[in-house]
């Protein structure tokens, strides 16, 4: 409505004084938004991904299985996330996806409120767990997470890791920031968690303190993967780091959801792969847990280069 | 109208005057006004495209169901594009109030308008003011509705010329046609015709009929643009039209003088030359009326006058503020009752907030020399009242105080407060809902000087610890407490133990959503055995509850409301008490609570024969088939939310 506005308030000033002024203005407009975004790095974004069992779960936006995801954009930042629920609550009758699914929704609308800090992405995941507490319906269960965000102004960017979920920034076919796994013990990462009532002192449960926070400034044409554990225990590093350096500076969403669909169907694929020495199964030999073969997971992946 | 004091002639005609144009200027006022506006301004220029603007930002509002540093039921969930609708259901994305239906004016706790004669017939009960981007004229204003549509009564706009219009107004209150009834709505009634620009709206709602929350989505304003020119001119008309109302009657019957320039001079020249020839036209256009009057009057022998002062009095003590200030327009006898200190020991400016200014406040000041019960909700939005004049009320005719209501009052700042706590010591009655302001009232201290309160109301206002327990401390006899969700740093626990030991009469307690309540706060508040209504809605949270509630209720015997919404932590066995030890109990709120089994619900519906409320809503282990079957059997009202699709009222 406002682009609207503000054409016809031009049109008519340009009616109003010759037709050359209107060609002038809208010159100067273009010349004004290219110089404006020259400036500011914004992420070109795409998902995909898979649910555990894919035959049988329904698909609903910004879900996959327990896993969830979200990204959103305001004028000053790009915000990117990625959520899983803890799987373990389903013996107690509580959907573990409810978790992770209300966390990254309740991120993605703190983005658009009025006092939000692009450099504090860990005051997002402490606000949306507290917004839990203010439901109706009691949501319980607990999650992981992992929340990104690109401060237009600076370039840099500002990440919240709780859990074994992550990211991954890579430049000149080299890794150069990637979030470190935060593991109270072999396959059991840290959470932000609500027990139900009368089970309090038996569930871990991490505060949003406790999250892994890291900046770092960003340039034209660098690779963001920030993806679910499905992806990481499965996929080796190398794996991943050859098939991200192929779509440096890739703008065009199309090519760059291509890379996403592959990269997830690659994790699908070794999941379920039982000979595959998947960086799961080597991560359970050092703990002295014998194990072969991928970790059927959901798979979420998130891909964004960041373009100027 | 302040700029009247200008004119040397209107002085002689003191407050009653000012107030009587204030009183009286209704809507039709303002339409006459418009109407005058378009004419002088020779039809002022309007951009010939509509806007569609959603709100932007919220100005004020009297209650939300969210806590401030949520976004879950919160008020500036209004702004922006509807998120849910055409969606139908309890959503946090919305924006919903505390209250609904009649429940709270049935629950014990509950009070009683002051100068109720003032109330118009289908009185608001909420409200929210919100913004728009641009100043237009309005068309259409439409309410997303996304739960429980129908509260919305009024709809008023804050014009450039600084006045409140009422746009559109209810004509009656009635339940939601059926068909209405669980489904989304986007409400756009008929406005009325305005030609006055504006980018300020305010709602208001009745939500005494509604059978559970309404919830909001959004609302949208469209109308024509205005472009800067046309406002510009539009407020010079204005100015122009308020700067001598002598002036503008004087244009209104067709006697001009010449008023450009140097009106006073002007004026003083027009009284001395012309004056005669004016009055000869006023008289040759008031003749005929004057005959018929006098003829009327002579056949009645006895006339109104004739009774006795008491009489008229006792008559006029039934006028509503607007009436009384009209009555002694009438003739000087009028006058003089309608003055007397006795009609105005009760005033009540609620229903006049778009009216309510420092001026009027001055004139009551006069008038109300016993004043005992004041209530001031609502007033003083935009400055319309200043603190000073606020204070100087106070001191003037604070000192008789027994009843002070402040809700949501926008006049009040550190030094108000202070003045409250020196003048008004008598008060047994303190409302100052909602009064939060940023930064924060510090200087409440001085409230701890008041001795005698029986009810004082904290809703949604931010106060010190220190001075809560001073003021629990001192005021033994209080019987009414509401300090739901008075800020976070108060700690419920320690304010619960002084309420046992300082309190003990207390008949109704309300602490939904204060924070830090424990189990052993709930055991301190057993010592007050006097409770008929208590609400931990939103308390008591991720704790066991051990015994303390069997010790409450054990104690409370006389319990009427007990609402314990979100209270996760209750058992089975909590539920079995609550139907073994509150026979008296009429409204229970358990929404939210979860892994109860079913024969504990039914147990309390068999036990508890008084019940007419039982919130269930969000509970598990339940299904809609049985709270209909169980609403019908035992003729109790259930509410359901987590059903949307099936009526949230079945009603017996």
């Amino acid at each position: 409505m406002h682009s609207l506005s503000w054409t016809t308030r031009v049109i008519s000033r340009a009616l109003r004084s010759g037709f050359s002024t209107l060609l002038e203005t809208a010159s100067n407009a273009t010349a004004n938004v290219n110089s404006a975004s020259k400036q500011r790095p914004h992420f070109v974004s795409v998902v995909c991904g898979f649910p555990k069992d894919f035959l049988t779960s329904k698909y609903k936006p910004g879900k996959y299985g327990e896993d969830s995801w979200f990204k959103t954009s305001t004028t000053n930042a790009d915000v990117l996330g990625v959520a899983d629920g803890v799987g373990g609550w389903r013996n107690y009758g509580i959907d573990p996806g409810e978790f992770s699914s209300f966390l990254m929704k309740t991120c993605e609308r703190l983005v658009h409120c009025v006092n939000f800090n692009p450099q504090r992405p860990v005051n997002l995941l402490a606000y949306s767990y507290c917004e839990l507490l203010e439901q109706k319906k009691p949501i319980l269960g607990s999650s992981t997470a992992c929340v990104l965000v690109l401060n237009r102004e600076n370039s840099t960017v500002y990440t919240a890791n709780i859990g074994d979920s992550g990211f991954m920034v890579v430049r000149q076919g080299e890794i150069i920031h990637k979030s470190e796994e935060q593991q109270h013990y072999f396959n059991t990462p840290f959470q932000l968690s609500l027990p139900p009532p009368g089970h309090g002192h038996n569930v871990l449960s991490d505060s949003p303190d406790s999250a892994d926070t890291l900046s770092f400034s960003v340039k034209e044409g660098d690779v963001i993967l920030v993806a679910t554990d499905g992806v990481f225990d499965n996929v080796p590093e190398r794996l991943l780091l050859d098939v991200l350096k192929e779509c440096e500076g890739v703008t065009d969403p199309v090519k760059l959801q291509m890379t996403a669909n592959s990269l997830a169907l690659m994790a699908r694929s070794l999941s379920f792969d039982s000979e595959f020495m998947s960086p799961f199964a080597i991560n359970a030999r050092r703990n002295n847990i014998n194990a072969t073969g991928g970790k059927p997971d959901d798979i979420t992946v998130v891909l964004a280069t960041v373009a100027m | 109208m302040s700029s009247v004091s200008d004119d040397d002639f209107d002085k002689r005609g003191a407050g009653s005057i000012v107030d009587f144009i204030k009183l009286g200027a209704e809507d039709n006022d303002h339409s006459y006004d418009a109407s005058v506006l378009m004419n002088t301004s020779d039809g002022f220029h309007c951009a010939d495209y509509r806007l569609d603007q959603y709100a932007v930002d919220v100005a004020d509002f009297s209650s939300q169901y969210g806590s401030d540093y949520s976004i879950s039921y919160t008020a500036t969930n209004i702004t922006g594009k509807p998120r849910k609708y055409p969606e139908y259901g309890d959503f946090p994305e919305t924006y919903a109030m505390r209250t609904y239906g009649e429940w709270w004016e049935k629950a014990p706790s509950s009070v009683h308008e002051i100068q109720p004669q003032n109330i118009s017939k289908i009185p608001a009960q909420d409200y929210i003011v919100i913004y728009f981007e641009e100043y237009v004229i309005p068309e259409e204003i439409a309410i997303f509705e996304t739960f429980n549509p129908g509260a919305l009564i009024r709809i008023w706009a804050y014009t450039i010329t600084k006045s409140w219009i009422c746009l559109w107004e209810t004509e009656k209150l009635c339940m939601p046609p059926l068909q209405a009834i669980n489904k989304a709505r986007r409400f756009s009634p008929q406005l009325k015709k305005g030609n006055l620009p504006t980018r300020t709206i305010r709602l208001e709602f009745n939500h005494s009929l509604l059978h559970y929350f309404t919830e909001i989505d959004a609302v949208l304003l469209r109308g024509r643009k205005v472009n800067i020119e046309s406002i510009q001119r539009i407020l010079d008309c204005y100015k122009s039209h308020q700067k001598c109302s002598i002036i503008r009657k004087l244009q209104q019957i067709h006697f001009r003088p010449n008023v450009k320039g140097n009106y006073h001079n002007h004026l003083r020249e027009f009284f001395t030359n012309d004056l005669n020839e004016f009055i000869n036209v006023l008289n040759r256009n008031t003749e005929v009326m004057k005959s018929n009057v006098t003829a009327e009057y002579s056949c009645k022998n006895i006339g109104f006058k004739d009774m006795p002062f008491e009489i008229i009095l006792k008559i006029f003590s039934y006028l509503d503020l607007k009436s009384l200030f009209l009555v002694g327009q009438v003739s000087k006898s009028f006058y003089d009752v309608s003055t007397h200190p006795l009609l105005y020991s009760e005033i009540n400016l609620k229903p006049y907030w778009y009216l309510a200014s420092s001026d009027m406040l001055c004139t009551l000041a006069k008038r109300a020399t016993v004043l005992k019960k004041l209530d001031l909700s609502w007033c003083g939005l935009f400055n319309t009242i200043s603190p000073t004049e606020f204070k100087k009320f106070i001191q003037q005719r604070g000192d008789n105080l027994m009843c002070l209501r402040l809700d949501s009052c926008k006049i009040l700042n550190a030094s108000c407060i202070e003045t409250l706590g020196i003048v008004c010591d008598n008060l047994k009655e303190l409302s100052l809902r909602n009064c939060s302001t940023d930064p924060p009232l510090l200087n409440f201290s001085c409230l701890a000087n008041l001795k005698n309160l029986e009810r004082l109301d904290l809703f949604q206002t931010v106060i010190e610890p220190e001075l809560m327990l001073t003021m629990l401390e001192n005021n033994r006899k209080l019987k009414h407490l509401n300090l739901a969700y008075c800020g976070i740093a108060v700690n419920m626990d320690t304010v619960a133990h002084h309420i046992g030991q300082y309190n003990q009469g207390l008949i109704s307690l309300d602490l939904w959503k204060s924070r830090f309540l424990s189990a052993a706060g709930l055991e301190a508040l057993s010592k007050c055995t006097e409770l008929e209504e208590v609400d931990f809605g939103w308390c008591l949270r991720e704790v066991s509850l051990g015994d303390s509630l069997k010790k409450l209720l054990l104690n409370c015997t006389k319990l009427k409301k007990l609402f314990l919404a979100t209270v996760r932590g209750i058992t089975d066995r909590d539920v079995e008490n609550i139907a073994n030890f509150c026979s008296n109990l009429e409204q229970l709120d358990l929404m939210g609570v979860s892994g109860i089994t079913k024969d504990r619900y039914y147990e309390i519906l068999v036990k508890c024969r008084k019940l007419q409320l039982l919130d269930l809503s969000f509970c598990d282990n339940i299904s809609s088939e049985e709270i209909a079957f169980w609403s019908r059997t035992f003729q109790v009202n259930i509410k359901c939310s987590h059903f949307p699709d099936v009526p949230n009222d079945i009603r017996y």
